[in-house]
């Protein structure tokens, strides 16, 4: 039996039925058509689905739609504002964070609630905050660079 | 990875949750942090008609202090809320770092204490922690509720004495005495989003700080089929103090006390030879962490 | 200062935005109206005889399209190597191993075909299975492959010079076996696809592949569609590393029931069935005698390999030739043996991955020579550099070093680690290891027999003459291959980078035989420079007529075009451009002509300006048998140095340090480079330490999850100091050749060097897990005593 749900999602209000079984990242990508949570393995293991359920990243494939009734959503999408690059996904490219791009939702993602809650974050810190968004492409160096330059871009713009 | 059907319940009150507990038992699932009944779902390991969430019963997540002698930790705090609480860290040592060593960020996020201990995994990293911390657990159901400790909890992979309409509301854990020191230790291949090869919590409490041992507890994980408790070693340290060597000792009478299987993380062998290490090493740990307790 | 105006910067990634936004569509993405959703059945028993397939209960079940097997698909065989196609689209006969294709259904939804396939009754008669290569070629083995008796899928023996006597002459000999396990390539993105039939019966396949070119092929063969009729188009794709290298039984399978069902047809592989399907790192077993002179000249090699294919050929007969030629290069050797075997077993098929057929045999060659140089007393970096080839040397089986920076890598990691200091140094527990390695930049073949040319590349100027459009077949897989084309073109136009785009990975665009042995910075970066060039002459053409003036006078340079060096006088032709455009604001009023007015006006002058060029090496390597694999116009290489420090009660490892220095001729974009370097030592870190497929004793995967395959995270990985070395190659464009296999070459020896430096343990066998460190520690205390 479909339950109805309320919640926010990139900053709009969302209602709608949902089948029990419907995990978070099915109901994003297949019947919102937001497509940037990646399907990596569906069972927690590989951090692609990553979003952030009231602030905090989760493997959306290991959440429950039902379960985010009254809560908020934040993806990928929901992070450039007007078509301006955050300034994490501005320092992704610029520092070459990106290859096959297929982490990258999850990391910059799991990279904004660590900035979020720590804007002066260590180099140690940002490798545990992105350890459960698995990379195969980049060896992760040119990620936490990218962390850095945003956190620094981040501060100094708040200071000014 | 599609998840079979079922009935969800959403209940908003403990008492709803224990009624629906009571009416479908063994057909039922508590739904916590979802990061163990989920995946066992998808595998088809697990085939529950009813999937009672409760995320809506207020109170399950909070860390209450109870003035200085004690805490209790509802059964639905999260992995991450334990590993970044002060309280914890400053005197429930052991727990928050092994909840800081519970898989990886996101899953840290929602995986529950309740949920780590009603799964009663072997290699589960809280069990170990609770059990050095002489936490006891609060079981509620539709007829009444008992308290029984952790120590007793477990009975076997996946098993536990908690009956099927019983829910764990939470764990309440004595405050250790003046010079106490703890600590925990995971082997696994990588250095995080593992599942233990061994795991190994300790608790020491010293008469001063250049005292004797005046208590101690060690507990160990992966090593047999439920988190163990090294009683003899226990028994041994009680009365000498510290050093290298009696450390090294508790370690080598703690491998008698585990029976670890052989699979594809690591041989019996091997295991048995890292409770030794691990031990003496938790042991170095918690006693220099004593050392320096401060009130 | 640099030569170039675009080449050899940090340029960022032309697809950077729309991947750090989301908007990047992978396969899985896709979604079209009608759309079904397909499931494989994959055997449960490892050999067994198929009875009987009973499908009627699937096809009644509401919701369900089609059901197909070997009756519907027939009995088409392919494979990689048209030598060994051994492979049916679904099994007929037998099954081979746990995951082997029997069946597909389409179903309205997922659920719908999940439950389908659970409704196919397969009876079947359980064969003896085998699962060890060794115990696979034994007298009275199970047999695999009817054709191939012993389960000996291939073999191969090669001799250059003579290496009896070779070694007769040598001073000392030193033997050597190694073992790695098999790999999987874990890219993050599972396979997927969706094929459409159209009513004109076209296919068109979008799909997550490294080869469309090579998929196209193979999917027109088995389904009977004339090549013509099948496109394929690559979406952005998570990841290759190798075994998106062929075409999967999914994409057929899709394209199958899309034909069959006149509806689109999506699948994604899970998790456990990209493991099923494997495609990856074969386990390899080395044995290897050096022989060499007292003052560490390297005089001959016996190298032998025997491999564990799994049930199908799938690449390995280009890998079990791999394993041989590619020692011959780096060191010079009088004379050199080779002898492979690769072994049918019942697990799955055993492909390519990053650094094909190399990796094992050059970490067992690397640590021999770390072993040789120990008996001589000589230091490591001194034995290498003693023995090392320079550019315009050839190696022992005809590989042509035409460039080769191999003696200023090993200074470069030298000095950049500084090793005179660490080396012999280090506390017990701490220790510091180096290795070398090369790899091919692109094959110097086609997979298939074939004049084909390996690459053609198509520029088209937009009407406006404001964008240079290049159109290739070639596959951006995460590499960063689309930004080199890019970068190419704009350079040899001498526009800046913005006004390039580029399209991709679509076979009705150009003909590319794609992404694998490291082949498109060299092969498709000469066809886009050919088609730039062809752009570039038309346009001259045009403007020499009109300036009347010598057509070698004219130079484009960052989007200005310049005659004898200077601005002229080109005020006619700027008026012509003025008139055709009057009303329009933002007219151009630079002193010099702009590329996009002269490239607008020779559009007036001769229609759509369209470029096209084409690359295809030329006939390389020896006559001998199999001289084919191995061959490449040029050849990479890197040095590393890695420092690691061993917990001496726990085996457990840590590496702290990694120097890397690699010789990658021009480098087209040095961060991307950089980017293939520190992944590749990522890759090959997980390699040595934790990665192995796992099996029970039903053939089944135990480990079958990236929780319990361990690839390494954030935390496992140092930083890397990455050391470019830029040789000059003759044969790339600009100079240019690989880095996205070579610099995964050295990464598995220098780990295992530096952790004997640390211990004095020599480790033969893969991966070195905390608990086979810690019993070779033990072992050797043990010894000791």
């Amino acid at each position: 039996m479909k339950t109805i749900i309320r919640l926010t999602i990139n900053g709009e209000s969302y209602e709608t039925a949902v089948d029990p079984n419907r995990t978070l990242l099915q109901f994003l990508r297949e019947d919102l058509g937001l497509t940037g949570a990646k399907h990596g393995c569906g069972l927690g293991d590989c951090g692609a689905c990553t979003v952030l359920l009231n602030g905090k990243p989760v493997n959306s494939c290991l959440v429950l739609a039902v379960q985010t009734n009254e809560g908020e959503v934040l993806t990928i999408e929901g992070l450039a504002e007007n078509g301006k690059l955050h300034p994490l996904q501005q320092s992704f490219v610029d520092k070459g964070a990106i290859q096959c791009g297929f982490c990258t939702p999850g990391m910059i993602l799991s990279a904004k609630a660590l900035l979020d809650l720590n804007p002066k974050p260590s180099e140690q810190d940002i490798r545990t905050a992105i350890s459960g968004n698995l990379c195969r492409c980049t060896g992760y160096q040119k990620i936490v660079e990218a962390v850095q330059d945003a956190a620094e871009t981040i501060t100094s713009t708040e200071v000014s | 990875m599609l998840l079979p059907t079922f009935q969800y319940h959403e209940p908003s009150t403990l008492e709803e949750t224990l009624h629906l507990l009571s009416e479908h038992g063994g057909n039922a699932r508590v739904l916590a942090g979802g990061t163990d009944l989920l995946v066992r779902m998808k595998l088809k390991i697990d085939k529950p008609s009813h999937v009672i969430s409760i995320s809506k019963v207020p109170g399950m997540d909070s860390i209450i202090p109870r003035e200085n002698h004690s805490v209790t930790v509802g059964a639905g705090c999260t992995a991450a809320t334990l590993a970044a609480s002060e309280k914890l860290m400053d005197r429930f040592l052991p727990l928050a770092s092994a909840a800081s060593r519970l898989g990886a960020p996101m899953i840290r996020n929602r995986a529950t204490i309740g949920g780590n201990i009603m799964n009663a995994r072997p290699a589960a990293d809280l069990p170990p922690a609770c059990m050095v911390l002489n936490a006891t657990a609060k079981l509620k159901s539709s007829a009444g509720e008992r308290e029984v400790p952790i120590n007793e909890f477990f009975k076997g992979p996946g098993e536990s004495i908690a009956e099927s309409n019983e829910l764990l509301v939470s764990l309440n854990m004595e405050t250790p005495p003046p010079w106490s020191g703890g600590s925990y230790i995971k082997l696994g291949s990588r250095k995080t989003l593992e599942i233990s090869m061994v795991n190994v919590a300790t608790l020491l409490t010293l008469a001063a700080a250049d005292g004797p041992i005046v208590d101690v507890r060690i507990a160990l994980g992966a090593v047999a089929a439920t988190p163990v408790r090294a009683y003899a070693a226990e028994e041994m340290l009680i009365g000498q103090f510290p050093s290298e060597a009696i450390f090294h000792e508790a370690g080598q009478i703690g491998v008698g006390l585990c029976s670890p299987i052989t699979d594809h993380r690591g041989t019996m062998e091997y295991r048995c030879m890292m409770i030794e290490v691990l031990i003496k090493r938790s042991l170095g740990q918690a006693f220099e962490r004593a050392q320096s307790w401060k009130p | 200062m640099s030569e170039f105006q675009v080449l050899n910067t940090r340029a960022a990634r032309l697809d950077a935005p729309a991947k750090a936004t989301g908007q990047a569509k992978y396969a899985d993405d896709l979604q079209f109206p009608g759309m079904l959703y397909a499931a494989i059945l994959q055997s449960p028993v490892p050999h067994a005889r198929i009875v009987h397939i009973d499908t009627s209960k699937a096809r009644k079940l509401p919701g369900v399209k089609s059901v197909v097997t070997a009756k519907e698909a027939g009995l088409m065989k392919y494979g990689v190597s048209p030598a060994r196609y051994d492979e049916t689209l679904f099994a007929h006969d037998k099954v081979r191993y746990v995951g082997d294709e029997i069946a597909a259904v389409a179903g309205i939804n997922q659920a719908v075909a999940q439950e389908a396939l659970d409704l196919i009754k397969v009876d079947y008669e359980e064969l003896p299975a085998v699962y060890d290569m060794f115990e696979a070629m034994k007298e009275g083995a199970p047999q695999i492959h009817d054709a191939f008796p012993g389960n000996l899928n291939a073999e191969v023996h090669q001799e250059f010079g003579n290496v009896e006597e070779a070694f007769a002459g040598c001073d000392l000999i030193v033997d050597h076996t190694f073992l790695n396990k098999r790999q999987d390539a874990a890219f993050i993105e599972p396979h997927s696809c969706v094929a459409i039939f159209d009513l004109n019966g076209r296919l068109t396949l979008h799909t997550s592949t490294q080869v469309p070119h090579y998929v196209m092929r193979t999917v027109a063969m088995v389904l009977q569609i004339p090549v013509g009729n099948v496109r394929v188009v690559k979406p952005y794709v998570g990841g290759g590393f190798g075994p998106k290298c062929e075409a999967t039984p999914l994409e057929m399978s899709c394209s199958l029931l899309a034909k069959i069902t006149g509806r689109p047809v999506k699948m994604t592989y899970s998790r456990e069935q990209v493991f099923l399907h494997s495609r990856a790192r074969h386990q390899f077993f080395a044995e290897m005698s050096l022989g060499v002179m007292n003052d560490g000249t390297m005089v001959a090699l016996k190298n032998k390999a025997v491999l564990d294919g799994g049930a199908y050929t799938s690449f390995g007969i280009a890998t079990v030739y791999y394993s041989g030629s590619l020692l011959g290069g780096l060191y010079k050797l009088k004379a050199m043996k080779y002898d492979g075997y690769r072994a049918y077993t019942n697990k799955p098929a055993c492909g390519a991955q990053r650094g094909h057929g190399g990796v094992a045999h050059r970490a067992a060659f690397e640590q021999l020579i770390d072993m040789t140089a120990e008996k001589l007393n000589l230091d490591p970096i001194e034995m290498r550099l003693r023995n090392v080839m320079v550019t315009g040397e050839m190696t022992v089986n005809e590989l042509d070093m035409s460039s080769l920076g191999m003696k200023e890598c090993i200074e470069a990691v030298q000095t950049g680690s500084d090793w005179n200091n660490k080396k012999g140094k280090l506390p017990k527990g701490k220790g510091i290891g180096m290795a070398c390695g090369f790899f091919v930049s692109g094959a110097g073949y086609p997979i298939y027999r074939s004049d084909t040319y390996h690459s053609t590349v198509v520029i088209k100027i937009s009407e406006d003459g404001g964008t240079v459009h290049v159109l290739t077949g070639s596959a951006e897989i995460g590499q960063g291959s689309d930004t080199t084309m890019a970068m190419i073109a704009a350079e040899t136009l001498g526009v800046p980078l913005d006004k390039v785009k580029v399209t991709s990975g679509d076979t009705d665009l150009s003909v590319d035989l794609g992404a694998y042995s490291s082949r498109q910075t060299l092969m498709t970066g000469h066809a886009t420079k050919d088609a730039a060039e062809d752009v570039r002459k038309q346009i001259v053409k045009y403007l020499a007529k009109e300036m009347g003036c010598d057509p070698d006078s004219i130079s484009f340079k960052n989007g200005l075009v310049l005659f004898d060096g200077g601005p002229a006088d080109f005020s006619k032709i700027r008026t012509m451009y003025l008139k055709e455009h009057r009303g329009w604001t933002g007219l151009p009023d630079a002193d010099h002509l702009t590329f996009t007015e002269a490239a607008r006006l020779a559009y007036l002058e001769s229609g759509t300006i369209v470029g096209t060029g084409k690359y295809k090496p030329p006939r390389l390597g020896g006559s001998y048998k199999g001289a084919a694999v191995g061959t490449s116009p040029a050849y990479g290489c890197s040095a590393q140095i890695v420092e690691v420090t061993v917990d001496m009660e726990t085996g457990e490892i840590t590496v702290d340090n990694m120097t890397d220095a690699h010789d990658c001729g021009l480098a087209i974009n040095r961060t991307q480079v950089e980017g293939q370097m520190q992944g590749s030592l990522s890759m090959g870190l997980g390699e040595c330490l934790f990665e192995e497929v796992k099996f029970d004793s039903r053939g089944r995967i135990v480990n079958a999850s990236l929780g319990e395959y361990k690839i390494p995270t954030a935390l496992d990985m140092p930083n890397v100091k990455t050391i470019l070395v830029e040789s000059h190659e003759p044969n790339g464009p600009y100079g240019a050749k690989e880095v996205g296999e070579g610099a995964i070459m050295p990464t598995i020896p220098a780990i295992l060097n530096a952790v004997y430096n640390a211990t004095g343990v020599r480790i033969n066998e893969l991966p070195v897990s905390s608990e086979r460190l810690y019993v070779a520690i033990n072992q050797a205390k043990e010894r000791a005593e």
